[in-house]
């Protein structure tokens, strides 16, 4: 049992290194181009599960015209293609930041990106 | 008259212990890391296990043994990577050396191993950050270094204490 | 003993990490899509029953906007430019005189070149539609005959809420602030319901009051060739942020791209700029600013923004570089690995 392998001491170096860890986390990665750590995919009225921005994949999502493809890499998403006539979701490139909301409306497909807190309440485009 | 070199048993320990630790971090060198700067830090049980048993001034002949011949045997000597293993290892001693002024039973094998880590992580990453690469993008990297520090220094530290406890 | 204390420390452990999680309750954060345009909204400290008669104001708001002011399906506005062609005096609607009576102002204080009077021309380009047209681009002959007429807003005389077309030329489109309009509409039925810190954000244009608990709402502004973030600002007790770019409705043929932001004075899309990004007070105004100064360009656009009392402008270029007045420079922050090349204006 490990319960004499560890002195007090070591009982509180363990909860003060394992503390600092956050805070590291909080302090360093607001550096990050974009916090997302995941895409929450709503097709039509549907939420699909969310997928991680942590690994790179290219995926289909059916949408009311077709399908809309979707890649993810370097914890960032973004449209590839899709059936609208506008292209905007696709114009409108990378996606990183939590918070941050792009759809292709004539599809019905929506991404919304979560993650910890964001550095940015809203966007202007 | 003649000086000679006599050695005394501390001295062989000392050596055991450096060779010891010279061939885990030699075998260990070939494993690929994630990340640079990432590496499992075994070697790093043999100089836990040397702080237990004979004390700190053991302890840091054998880490600095282990970096300098290290260093010599793989043939970074002076390059960027021993300027970073040893002020890897100086800030691990630093901190070990403060830690053993720790009233009472102080630490055991695993905080010892723990703290060694963490500080020889920061000190590597400090000397990278303004020595060699001073972009923000690699600060991006230092929490997850450090939560690898933290890993295996309780991974070795484990290791070390379980030694230690079978055989005494 | 021992074994108790472990299992406290591996409690510890694994719950420390939480201690770095923020007090997320009061943040209310929603997506409304109603009548084809994407309304964020966040709303800080605004208590359950603020927030359902919030969605439901902005609903109203974006279902007025979609059909009283609709360009191009029947609505009271298409009634509207029919009676100002047809050239008899008659009574404007009351939803739309406020409209009307700003956008004139707007006109003038622009130097004509916010300009609600083209809507035959922005037809003409193929921009009053749900779907962007595929090009070929109008005919200059075309053009030039819209042109010839220089149909304004000053073609409309108004008395009381009497109205009288004096150009059979004029056809209104408020498309170009709108958008804008509505936001602060909806803003003030919001600041009604006792509501003190929100950000309305209508497809990427928007007005924030209040701030965001301790600290100020913060804005990020997207790159406009869409690789993410450019550029953020912290916005004070009441302010908007408003964005024309030419990437928001346009067409590519043969290599050339024509958008929506249409030069009155030349009738086609006004040239060498990619977006213009503007922060004032009042969202009808920054809307139509921010158009008026995509038009003025790179080099008109110090004058037009002090005509418009606008105190900060952004403007990118069609060759990336950003152009900005001091006071602009000091509030934004760049949030891009390398810095882009700035080009400082006069104060304004």
């Amino acid at each position: 049992m490990n319960s004499t392998l560890l002195t007090r001491a070591d009982r509180l170096a363990i909860i003060a290194c394992v503390a600092l860890l956050p805070w590291l986390y909080a302090s360093f990665w607001n550096n990050a181009t974009g916090t997302g750590e995941e895409v929450h995919i709503v097709v039509g009225g549907r939420e699909l599960p969310p997928i991680s921005l942590t690994e790179e994949q290219t995926l289909t999502v059916q949408g009311s015209l077709g399908p809309s493809i979707l890649e993810i890499a370097d914890n960032r998403v973004r449209f590839i293609s899709s059936p609208c006539q506008g292209k905007q979701c696709i114009y409108s490139g990378w996606h990183s930041h939590a918070g941050e909301f792009v759809a292709c409306l004539p599809n019905r497909i929506a991404l919304q990106i979560t993650g910890r807190e964001s550095r940015f309440d809203t966007f202007n485009y | 008259m003649d000086r000679t070199l006599v050695s005394t048993a501390e001295d062989h320990r000392i050596a055991l212990l450096a060779a010891l630790a010279i061939t885990i971090h030699i075998a260990e060198s070939v494993l690929p890391t994630p990340l640079p700067g990432i590496k499992p830090g075994l070697a790093n049980i043999i100089t836990i296990a040397t702080l237990c048993l004979y004390g700190l001034r053991t302890a840091a002949w054998v880490l600095m043994l282990r970096v300098l011949a290290g260093s010599l045997l793989l043939g970074t000597f002076l390059s960027p990577t021993f300027a970073l293993s040893f002020s890897g290892a100086t800030a691990s001693l630093l901190v070990l050396s403060l830690a053993r002024l720790v009233p009472g039973k102080g630490f055991g094998a695993v905080g010892y191993s723990l703290l060694a880590a963490v500080a020889h992580m920061a000190g590597q990453f400090t000397v990278a950050y303004w020595l060699f690469i001073p972009h923000p993008a690699l600060l991006h990297l230092f929490p997850v270094l450090m939560t690898a520090a933290v890993l295996f220094g309780l991974v070795s530290g484990i290791i070390v204490a379980t030694m230690l406890k079978r055989f005494q | 003993m021992r074994l108790q204390q472990n299992r406290i420390l591996l409690l510890v452990i694994l719950l420390l990490p939480l201690g770095g999680c923020s007090r997320q309750e009061q943040l209310h954060h929603a997506q409304l899509f109603s009548f084809g345009t994407l309304v964020d909204v966040s709303l800080w400290g605004a208590s359950p029953s603020q927030i359902e008669h919030a969605e439901q104001v902005i609903h109203e708001e974006l279902r007025t906007m979609h059909h009283v002011w609709h360009a191009w399906q029947p609505s009271p506005l298409t009634d509207i430019n029919r009676k100002l062609q047809e050239g008899t005096e008659f009574t404007c609607p009351p939803e739309l005189l406020p409209l009307i009576v700003q956008a004139k102002d707007l006109y003038r204080r622009s130097g004509g070149l916010f300009n609600p009077a083209i809507g035959r021309l922005v037809a003409l380009w193929g921009f009053h539609g749900d779907s962007p047209p595929q090009g070929p681009p109008p005919r200059p002959e075309a053009i030039r005959k819209l042109l010839a007429s220089k149909p304004g807003m000053d073609d409309i005389t108004l008395h009381g809420s009497r109205l009288l077309g004096t150009n059979s030329a004029v056809q209104l489109d408020f498309g170009a602030f709108a958008k804008g309009y509505a936001v602060d509409r909806i803003i003030d039925k919001l600041m009604r319901l006792g509501i003190k810190n929100v950000i309305v954000n209508a497809g990427g244009d928007l007005r924030a009051i209040g701030h965001h608990g301790e600290r100020p709402w913060r804005i990020g502004i997207r790159n406009p060739r869409g690789q993410g973030v450019l550029a953020s600002i912290e916005l004070g007790e009441d302010e908007s942020v408003f964005t024309s770019g030419d990437y928001e409705r346009f067409y590519d043929y043969k290599g050339t791209r024509y958008h929506h932001i249409i030069d009155p004075r030349t009738g086609y899309p006004a040239r060498g700029v990619t977006s213009v990004t503007v922060i004032h007070d009042n969202a009808a105004e920054a809307d139509a600013a921010a158009t008026a100064l995509f038009v003025a360009g790179p080099e008109k656009w110090p004058t037009v923004a002090r005509q418009l009392g606008i105190k900060y402008v952004m403007l990118v270029d069609d060759k990336g570089k950003i152009h900005m007045n001091p006071a602009m420079a000091e509030r934004i922050r760049f949030e891009t690995a390398d810095r882009p090349e700035v080009v400082l204006s006069e104060r304004l």
